[in-house]
């Protein structure tokens, strides 16, 4: 099985230093378990993110150098179809750079394959050519699905830490260098969109009660009998659980 | 000590009626006239009489015993018809200029916060001059659409569908009534589905909205060291606790008729299978449930209150002086110092409500409450509150369950 794990332009959010983010070393380590030839995979002015990566479980890494004001996903296209991997990974968000997590997107419907997001587990399937992943959804459910490969699947926070950084792996990974002339490449499309410095805008404050009825009930000294029969007569009418067997 | 003297001109001045245009002053004398200087209002006894009168017809009849007060008695009539109930007023687009889509998660077919604030974001990009309307779009049936801010409804019931079959069926819906916005939330399925939708059909979209305005959206970018501002686009996704729940008036939530061709439901061949694993509230940790148990000091048999959580299907969770105490893991403690939670609903069991803990549950929409002392804070913030002893709701609640067999 072919892995390739995508690494971007990611830069520490205080530092501004080029960093891997979390996500993605989650996605390296999770390639890493997986088995079978994992490679890594960055296209942007500097390898240093793909370095970290490295340490966290990737033996080798492909760099594909674009200046700074390219788009990566024509760059990206190309190598994958060369390359055709069975599973490539990619973190749900980047950091730093345009932080909306279309990338992946923009790679599957280029690349013609099924992409899952917010995976947190990966594991070969029984079936050959197939592998089974653990979607995370909301309020802790899960949903298991076996997919025919390729895939392309993004990592969502709630999976496995990532393993430790090691500095000597860090060293000992190779990094295949291919420098991308922008002439061939359409730069990216400019937008329709101002940008301006960050302004923090505090989030709404969530109110006590909001969106419920509005009358509250207190009842003093019931009998624990009718204390119960109310409370659970509350949590089946709000449509918290249902207790009826 | 002397009385400050009323300016009679003052006080005529402010009887005068516009007098623009008109030959004479013109005054209306009825006009509640300016408060004395010394801060007591005025006597108008021209009011009082009208207060006083009985009878309107004929013969003026008049009942001074009803002179309490004055101030502020604005009906000169006594025998006032009280307003019948006005029927809740209801909003009705007949024929919208424009459709601005909302798409609904509501998992088990109620509205979350998030979708409530996504209707009410859709109600400020269609703006109160009822030209547009709102669509809710759902992949399942939804009740109370019409008080959340939905003008149309349109449900499609895809329940079964992978999110590559949602994604074209979307994409034959925008396609199909041409709306002028799509709003989606930034979270879970909606998020993925906003993506794949924008990639499909090649339209921009501006996620993780941080602020939206009828002219204007705005998001964060590079880390939020910049931001990105624009007129708002057609495919848009909005943070969490951006924006308003919708407060107005009901709308109609009168159903949109759409074809079936138009957006067939398909599968998808590269899934071979698909299997939901719901989440077990007892090993989830408690950012990530939506129902905890908790006790506090006012809890003495944790026996019970373990076997409690479990029937109740909720996580449990406690204050922190139980924490301090070794009653509960510390994982468990809920508040300030704990965990903040994130869930819908919240039990508390003998807890007094210290506002470090309320912090913790701010964000829960229903609080039930279980104390000994009807003036502790939590019961202040609770929706249904029991004054009783906690380790005698306990084991009712227990045995109740059992009763019902789950
Ligand atoms: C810096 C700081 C951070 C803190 N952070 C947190 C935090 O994160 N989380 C947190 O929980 N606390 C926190 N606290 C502690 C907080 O201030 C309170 O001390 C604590 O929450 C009180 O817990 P309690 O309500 O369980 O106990 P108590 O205050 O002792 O309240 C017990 C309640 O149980 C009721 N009761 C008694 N007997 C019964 C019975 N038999 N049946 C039913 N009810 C009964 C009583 O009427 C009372 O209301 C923090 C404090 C500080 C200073």
């Amino acid at each position: 099985m072919k892995t390739v794990v995508l690494v971007s332009g990611a830069r520490h959010p205080v530092s501004r230093r080029p960093a891997l983010t979390r996500l993605e070393a989650q996605a390296a380590s999770l390639a890493a378990k997986l088995g079978g030839t994992v490679r890594g995979l960055h296209a942007g002015p500097s390898d240093d993110q793909l370095r970290e990566a490295l340490g966290h479980g990737l033996g080798e890494a492909d760099w594909l150098e674009i200046e700074d004001r390219v788009d990566p996903v024509p760059a990206l296209i190309d190598h994958l179809k060369a390359a055709a991997p069975d599973i490539v990974i990619a973190g749900r968000r980047g950091e730093g750079t345009g932080d909306t997590g279309l990338v992946p997107y923009a790679l599957a419907e280029a690349l013609d394959m099924p992409i899952i997001a917010d995976v947190v587990g990966v594991s070969p399937g029984a079936g050959s050519g197939t592998v089974s992943i653990e979607q995370a959804l909301k309020k802790g459910a899960r949903r298991r699905l076996v997919v025919q490969l390729p895939v392309l699947v993004t990592i969502h926070p709630l999976a496995p830490p990532p393993s430790p950084f090691a500095f000597a792996a860090a060293r000992r990974g190779t990094i295949r260098h291919e420098r991308i002339e922008a002439t061939g490449l359409p730069t990216a499309k400019p937008s329709p969109f101002v940008e301006r410095p960050y302004r923090a805008r505090p989030k709404m404050m969530r109110q006590a009660g909001a969106g419920q009825a509005g009358e509250k009930a207190v009842l003093v000294g019931p009998t624990p009998e009718e204390a119960a029969e109310r409370i659970l007569a509350f949590l089946e009418d709000n449509g918290i659980r249902r207790y009826s067997a | 000590m002397s009385r400050p003297r009323i300016d009679p001109r003052a006080a005529r001045a402010s009887h005068l009626v516009s007098t623009a245009g008109a030959l004479r002053p013109r005054l209306d004398l009825g006009r509640t006239g300016p408060v004395s200087p010394t801060g007591r209002p005025r006597r108008d006894p021209r009011r009082e009489m009208a207060v006083s009168r009985v009878s309107s017809d004929g013969r003026p009849r008049f009942d001074r015993s009803h002179q309490g007060s004055f101030e502020g008695l604005a009906p000169s009539n006594k025998t006032v018809v009280s307003p019948a109930p006005a029927a809740p007023k209801l909003r009705i687009v007949a024929e919208p200029a424009f459709l601005v889509f909302a798409i609904m998660e509501a998992p088990g077919g109620r509205l979350t916060r998030f979708d409530r604030q996504l209707l009410g974001a859709a109600h400020r990009l269609v703006g109160s001059s009822g030209e547009g309307a709102v669509a809710a779009i759902a992949f399942s049936p939804i009740a109370d659409l019409g008080t959340a801010g939905a003008d149309r409804s349109l449900i499609v019931e895809a329940d079964g569908a992978s999110a590559s079959g949602r994604a074209r069926l979307l994409r034959g819906l925008v396609e199909s009534f041409a709306p002028r916005h799509v709003l989606f939330a930034e979270e879970g399925e909606s998020a993925d589905l906003a993506r794949r939708l924008s990639v499909s059909m090649g339209e921009p979209i501006l996620t993780d909205v941080e602020h939206l305005g009828p002219r204007q959206a705005i998001r964060a970018t590079k880390g939020r060291m910049a931001e990105e501002v624009g007129e708002p686009p057609r495919l848009m996704t909005l943070g969490e606790d951006r924006a308003a729940p919708y407060g107005g008036e009901t709308c109609g939530a009168r159903t949109l008729a759409f074809s079936e061709e138009a957006a067939p439901i398909e599968s998808d061949d590269a899934i071979l299978s698909d299997e939901f694993i719901p989440g077990d509230p007892a090993r989830l940790t408690l950012s990530e449930t939506d129902f905890v148990v908790s006790a506090g000091n006012g809890v003495t048999d944790f026996d019970h209150f373990r076997k409690l959580a479990a029937a109740l299907k909720g996580t449990p969770g406690a204050s922190r002086v139980v924490c301090d105490a070794g009653l509960m893991p510390r994982e468990a403690q809920v508040g300030a110092s704990g965990t903040v939670l994130a869930g819908d609903c919240y039990l508390a069991l003998g807890i007094a409500g210290a506002p470090q803990h309320l912090q913790g549950i701010a964000a829960c929409e229903h609080v039930i409450a279980v104390n000994t002392d009807l003036h502790a804070a939590m019961i202040e913030r609770a929706g249904l509150s029991i004054i009783q002893d906690a380790q005698l709701v306990m084991p009712a609640l227990l045995k109740l369950l059992e009763e019902r067999g789950s």
